[in-house]
């Protein structure tokens, strides 16, 4: 279908058709009442929430997940995980009110509020966060094939396949499940975690209480912390989520069902995030030292332990986990694109009305799977930093985030309550006071040592 | 971009009561119009500009952990 003429001059494209059909049902669902509407509107109605959350439970996070539980157990880090991704609801409800409220993607406001110079910065910090990820996401998938003896070839192939398959049918809504039921499979830590035969009731005390650091403040110690943090916050969930709650067409009625599909994309999220913990917490037990390791490497030191089946699920969990973020972070990068050059940004798009579209979308995963395919690059360098680097654009993001949605003249009464105002400025303090300490550990190795021997522990 | 023109310049009937589903703002043509651009004051610049130089900073911060063997 072209494009056609409204009554009102206005263009009517394929992408606003499609985004009526979509909205018809949600309507139709809307004028029911009883339980199963409400379930059928909350199945229409989740999606970005889920997939952002657990689309960020990608190949770097779950290896960083794999190295805490390895390097330093439970104990502090299962509910540091999950404050974690209390931070990652609150920010990320913001996109959902941002995208309901005014209808645009979040790199085209920062654009048209704020002018191009804080754009272009923005989306640049987007553009190489995001290449970076992608990536790692193909390092995990190349790494996790790897395991059961597959070529890296044929592994980062089968990776663009499966992303091109889900945009074959032009159609936000397919797409969307279709990648909803991909994210599914994050859970497969569950079972890796049960093999791994824990104490449950030294799972429960961590979570019920916070020990503290094992080994103390160290380098080692904060860039964990620092990547754990990056696993569940980062700049291209802000934008993939307020240019897809757009795209699925979610309007100021349906702010209450994108909190719920945020919160039930974090619960699911960390508890896949929170098993993986607990699946490599046996290395722990072994004293292994396994910062650097790669997914077919902690596969590999798993199996003596939780077995074939758990190491090769564990493997496939990581596959998983990089096909899902490929998905998730070349649409951002090809939303955002498409919002600052003004051209037809939306899955709902025909390819030949979306040809800038999906061929960045495209381009960029198969420009980071062409870059993991080079021989004898230092990739393991990458994959250790992305995190960390995601931390750091974290607090300019979030700047712009906290402004647009406290922006009356585009926001209305929807703007950020008190409450969530004063989290998002903690999480901000927060994020910038754990960057610091990074680096003072790194610049100044011995500094933490020296404070706590001043301070006579 | 290929543009079919509806004779007398709606869609049809069935587009119309389709498209009234939507609010107008979500139409495609509709976010072709700019949104006015909002100034950024003194203390918004400053704390934009710090952000962007600790940014920077801790950018130079792991390039040196890096390949400056800081392991």
């Amino acid at each position: 279908m072209g494009m056609l003429t409204g009554s009102g001059g206005l263009l009517i494209t394929h992408e606003d058709i499609d985004r009526a059909h979509d909205r018809q049902r949600v309507l139709a669902a809307r004028g029911k009442r009883g339980f199963s509407a409400s379930a059928r509107l909350l199945w229409l109605l989740i999606g970005p929430g889920v997939l952002v959350m657990l689309g960020e439970n990608d190949g770097p996070s779950m290896l960083s997940y794999a190295a805490t539980g390895a390097t330093f157990g439970i104990s502090f880090f299962l509910p540091f995980i999950v404050l974690t991704f209390v931070m990652a609801i609150v920010v990320q409800e913001m996109t959902v009110r941002l995208g309901a409220a005014t209808h645009r993607g979040h790199a085209e406001l920062i654009f048209e509020r704020f002018g191009p110079f804080w754009g272009w910065f923005s989306v640049i910090d987007l553009g190489i966060g995001n290449f970076l990820t992608l990536i790692t996401e193909f390092i995990a998938i190349r790494a996790g094939l790897g395991y059961f003896g597959v070529p890296p070839w044929v592994a980062v192939f089968t990776a663009l396949a499966v992303l091109y398959l889900a945009l074959l049918t032009h159609r936000y809504w397919t797409w969307e499940r279709v990648t909803l039921a991909a994210a599914a499979f994050n859970l497969i830590f569950i079972p890796v975690a049960i093999l791994a035969r824990p104490h449950w009731g030294t799972v429960g005390h961590a979570l019920a209480t916070w020990s503290p650091l094992p080994g103390g403040l160290s380098k080692d110690s904060f860039l964990i912390l620092l990547s754990n943090i990056g696993a569940t916050v980062t700049p291209w969930m802000l934008f993939f989520q307020q240019s897809a709650t757009v795209d699925k067409g979610l309007t100021k009625h349906d702010i209450r069902f994108g909190r719920l599909d945020t919160v039930l994309g974090a619960a699911l999220a960390s508890v896949a995030a929170v098993a993986t913990v607990i699946a490599a917490s046996p290395l722990f037990g072994h004293h292994m030292n396994a910062q650097n390791f790669q997914a077919a490497e902690f596969a590999q030191a798993l199996e003596p332990l939780i077995g074939r089946v758990g190491a090769s699920l564990f493997a496939l969990g990581i596959v998983e986990a990089g096909i899902v973020a490929a998905i998730t972070i070349s649409t951002s990068s090809a939303y955002a694109f498409g919002e600052v050059t003004r051209k037809p940004h939306s899955l709902n798009l025909p390819l030949t009305q979306g040809r800038s579209f999906y061929a960045v979308l495209l381009l960029c995963a198969a420009g980071a799977a062409a870059i993991v395919l080079i021989p004898g690059l230092p990739l393991v360098h990458v994959v250790l930093v992305v995190n960390v680097v995601a931390v750091l654009a974290m607090p300019p993001a979030l700047i712009f985030l906290f402004m647009l949605a406290n922006d009356k003249e585009i926001m209305g009464e929807l703007v950020s309550p008190r409450w969530a105002n004063m989290l998002t400025g903690a999480i901000v303090i927060l994020l910038i006071t754990a960057g610091l300490l990074f680096g003072i550990s790194v610049l100044a190795p011995n500094t933490f040592a020296f404070v706590l021997r001043f301070l006579g522990r | 971009m290929s543009t079919t023109e509806i004779p007398g310049g709606t869609p049809g009937f069935e587009s119309q009561e389709l498209l009234a589903v939507l609010e107008p703002g979500q139409l495609t043509g509709a976010k072709r119009a700019q949104l006015p651009r909002r100034y950024l004051k003194g203390p918004e610049l400053v704390v934009l500009w710090s952000l962007r130089l600790y940014l920077f900073f801790m950018i130079v911060v792991v390039i040196y952990q890096l390949f400056a063997g800081v392991d």
